[in-house]
């Protein structure tokens, strides 16, 4: 087998990451199967669903470039959900609930980073605590009871279309282009891609890592707000339990992508096809009609054989 | 001042961890409980105490093998649940108790083989485990139910010689984890491969001829089957089978572990550490629910406590 994977043809093959391929598969099987779905007007409602997940994946592909991880996204988006839907700002414009939700996002992702980078706590351990953390500070504000309901001007936004295409999605494409441009254009960039690659080279070349992370960590935290955001708005409701299984799914659609602990090779856009492919997945495995369990177990599988595709590589090359 | 400080963490280069914090923490708790309650100390409350903090030293014991290695299992919430799921498919206890053991000790040994051999980071690698094995145990019992053999139940609930048996359980966990841990090449083993991870030289126990992937994997399975155990054991006690049982445990033994004084980066630890992490969890939840606490601060207070534990210790590594 390692004869076969060092072959030039597939070395190359196996540069691409797997969520080009599994977006690929899972459209034919989609094309097969139900021809008639695959039209605009349906495809982009469903993309529109997935949009506060690719927001998400664009702050957990950042972290994971830098080699840590940020599983509080779950928290931010629950405790932004409820400021917003329970009435404690009455009468408040929307200007400022998107300065507050933002604020928010800052303030949990620079308490990430400064543990993280400064403190040099394992970054696992301190995201799921500050995660839990908030969701415990919301369910305890609400009694475990759903609050309110979301101002309308949010759906109002979030239902327009700008030409063919839900606005949304032009949202979202529009900042990962954005940090793509921002990573690959900027010093800030260099350096995330330098700690990725070596922490201890990169801090004896004049790289400040402790200031990288910390950076890193408190765009993630932005980028949860933007996500809560969108999240909010598309639910419309305030919940107890909204976005909670967000922050593993975007470590599983980053990891598809192409971005796994310090290696970058994925960019932006694999793990925006990662996400991507997430949508399209639950798509086919609702069409055929797979349940609950059999959904868990299909998520498991692909983020396992995904990394079990960068272990494969890394050891033939 | 520094030489308490120096006492509180251990002595320099002990590999035992801060553990000595905790204990005063669990002293205090224990001490304010009962100024604080009067139930606190009846006998019937401190009898609760032992079966209610019994899964979380076993499974806080098992994932301490883990963490030494400067791993991670995010999979024993799941596998407790499985566990309880498979015991209640109706059956001779002779048969379910070992398969129980067999089927834990497999989804061990895929944890550690897809971390060594594919080079998969063990929290990727736990966490789909995760996620596979919540399904499965979905399929199996989509909602709890189902009846337990009798034999689990009585070695749960009854007593032997006047003894409650959780007390039993309680001493044949530390007799194994104690013999692995301290009276096994492996448990030295252990030491050095974490050692060599936390110190950022991975391969650092490979190049003395320590069989380290052997010894990883045996970790990982070693940590699944202490979570089989307290799977058991939680089934005896709730007497049915519940594919939720096992949520969020993994975070509660992962905290367990981390306030006992274990260096999450590996290399440094202990087993008193851990089963006094685990017992200040219990005093907390206990001591939390005698005053009244509302279960949803309960759960930021343990995040809180969780987050000043870690970032009392200091390693040299950063990131994950």
């Amino acid at each position: 087998m390692a004869a076969a994977l060092a072959h030039p043809v597939m070395r190359r093959l196996l540069r691409i990451p797997p969520a080009y391929y599994v977006f690929a598969v899972l459209l034919l099987v989609l094309w097969v199967a139900r021809p008639n779905m695959l039209n605009l007007n349906i495809m982009g409602i469903f993309v529109r669903q997935i949009v506060p997940l690719g927001i998400l994946v664009l702050g957990q592909l950042l972290v994971m470039r830098v080699r840590s991880i940020d599983l509080s996204g779950g928290g931010v988006i629950l405790l932004i959900n409820y400021t917003i839907s329970s009435g404690v700002f009455p009468g408040a414009s929307m200007a400022f609930f998107i300065v507050l939700a933002l604020g928010i996002g800052l303030a949990v992702g620079l308490f990430n980073g400064l543990m993280v980078g400064v403190r040099r706590v394992s970054a696992v351990i301190v995201t799921l605590a500050v995660g839990i953390v908030l969701v415990g500070i919301v369910q305890y504000l609400s009694s475990g009871k759903p609050p309110g309901d979301v101002p309308g001007m949010f759906a109002d936004i979030y239902n327009t279309k700008l030409g063919p295409a839900p606005t949304p999605v032009i949202f979202w494409v529009a900042v990962s282009a954005a940090l793509s441009l921002f990573l690959s254009r900027t010093v800030f960039g260099r350096y995330v891609t330098s700690v990725g690659e070596n922490v201890q080279a990169a801090h004896f070349s004049g790289v400040p890592v402790a200031r990288t992370v910390v950076l890193a960590h408190t765009l993630a935290g932005l980028f949860a707000g933007i996500a809560a955001l969108v999240q909010t708005a598309s639910i419309a409701v305030g919940s107890v339990r909204v976005g909670l299984d967000l922050p593993i799914l975007a470590v599983a659609a980053t990891i598809l992508g192409g971005v796994v602990f310090g290696r970058g090779e994925g960019g932006v856009w694999g793990p925006f096809f990662g996400v991507l492919s997430f949508a399209l997945l639950f798509v086919v495995m609702t069409t055929f009609g797979v349940d609950e369990p059999g959904k868990l177990i299909a998520q498991g599988l692909i983020i396992l054989l995904a990394a079990i595709f960068y272990g494969i590589r890394q050891r033939s090359s | 001042m520094t030489a308490i400080n120096r006492r509180l963490r251990g002595a320099r280069g002990s590999r035992q961890g801060m553990w000595m914090l905790p204990l005063l923490i669990a002293l205090a708790i224990t001490l304010w409980l009962s100024l604080k309650t009067a139930q606190f100390l009846n006998g019937e409350n401190l009898l609760n105490l032992v079966p209610q903090a019994m899964p979380l030293v076993i499974t806080a014991v098992g994932q301490m093998f883990v963490v030494l290695l400067g791993g991670l299992d995010l999979s024993v919430g799941s596998i407790i649940s499985f566990t309880t799921a498979v015991l209640a498919l109706g059956g001779p206890s002779w048969v379910l108790i070992p398969a129980v053991f067999v089927l834990a000790a497999l989804v061990g040994f895929s944890n550690g083989f897809i971390i060594t051999r594919f080079n998969v980071h063990p929290i990727i690698a736990t966490l789909s485990m995760q996620y596979i094995l919540l399904g499965i145990t979905r399929v199996l019992r989509p909602v709890s139910g189902g009846t337990v053999p009798d034999a689990v139940i009585s070695a749960v609930a009854g007593s032997f010689l006047g003894i409650p048996m959780p007390v039993f359980w309680g001493v044949f966990t530390l007799l194994v984890a104690w013999k692995l841990l301290y009276g096994s090449r492996f448990g030295l083993h252990l030491f050095a491969i974490g050692g060599g991870v936390s110190s950022g030289v991975e391969d650092a126990a490979h190049n003395f001829g320590i069989a380290d992937r052997r010894n990883i994997v045996l970790a990982y399975v070693i940590c699944a089957c202490f979570a089989a155990l307290a799977g058991i054991f939680l089934a005896g006690r709730i007497v049915s089978g519940d594919p939720n049982v096992g949520l969020l445990f993994e975070l509660d033994a992962i905290t367990a572990v981390a306030i006992g004084g274990t260096q999450l980066s590996g290399g440094i630890g202990s087993l008193h550490g851990t089963v006094i992490g685990a017992l200040v969890m219990a005093l907390l939840a206990n001591g939390m629910n005698l005053t009244n606490v509302s279960p949803f601060i309960q759960t930021t207070i343990k995040g809180t406590i969780l987050l000043l534990v870690v970032a009392l210790q200091s390693r040299k590594k950063m990131g994950l």
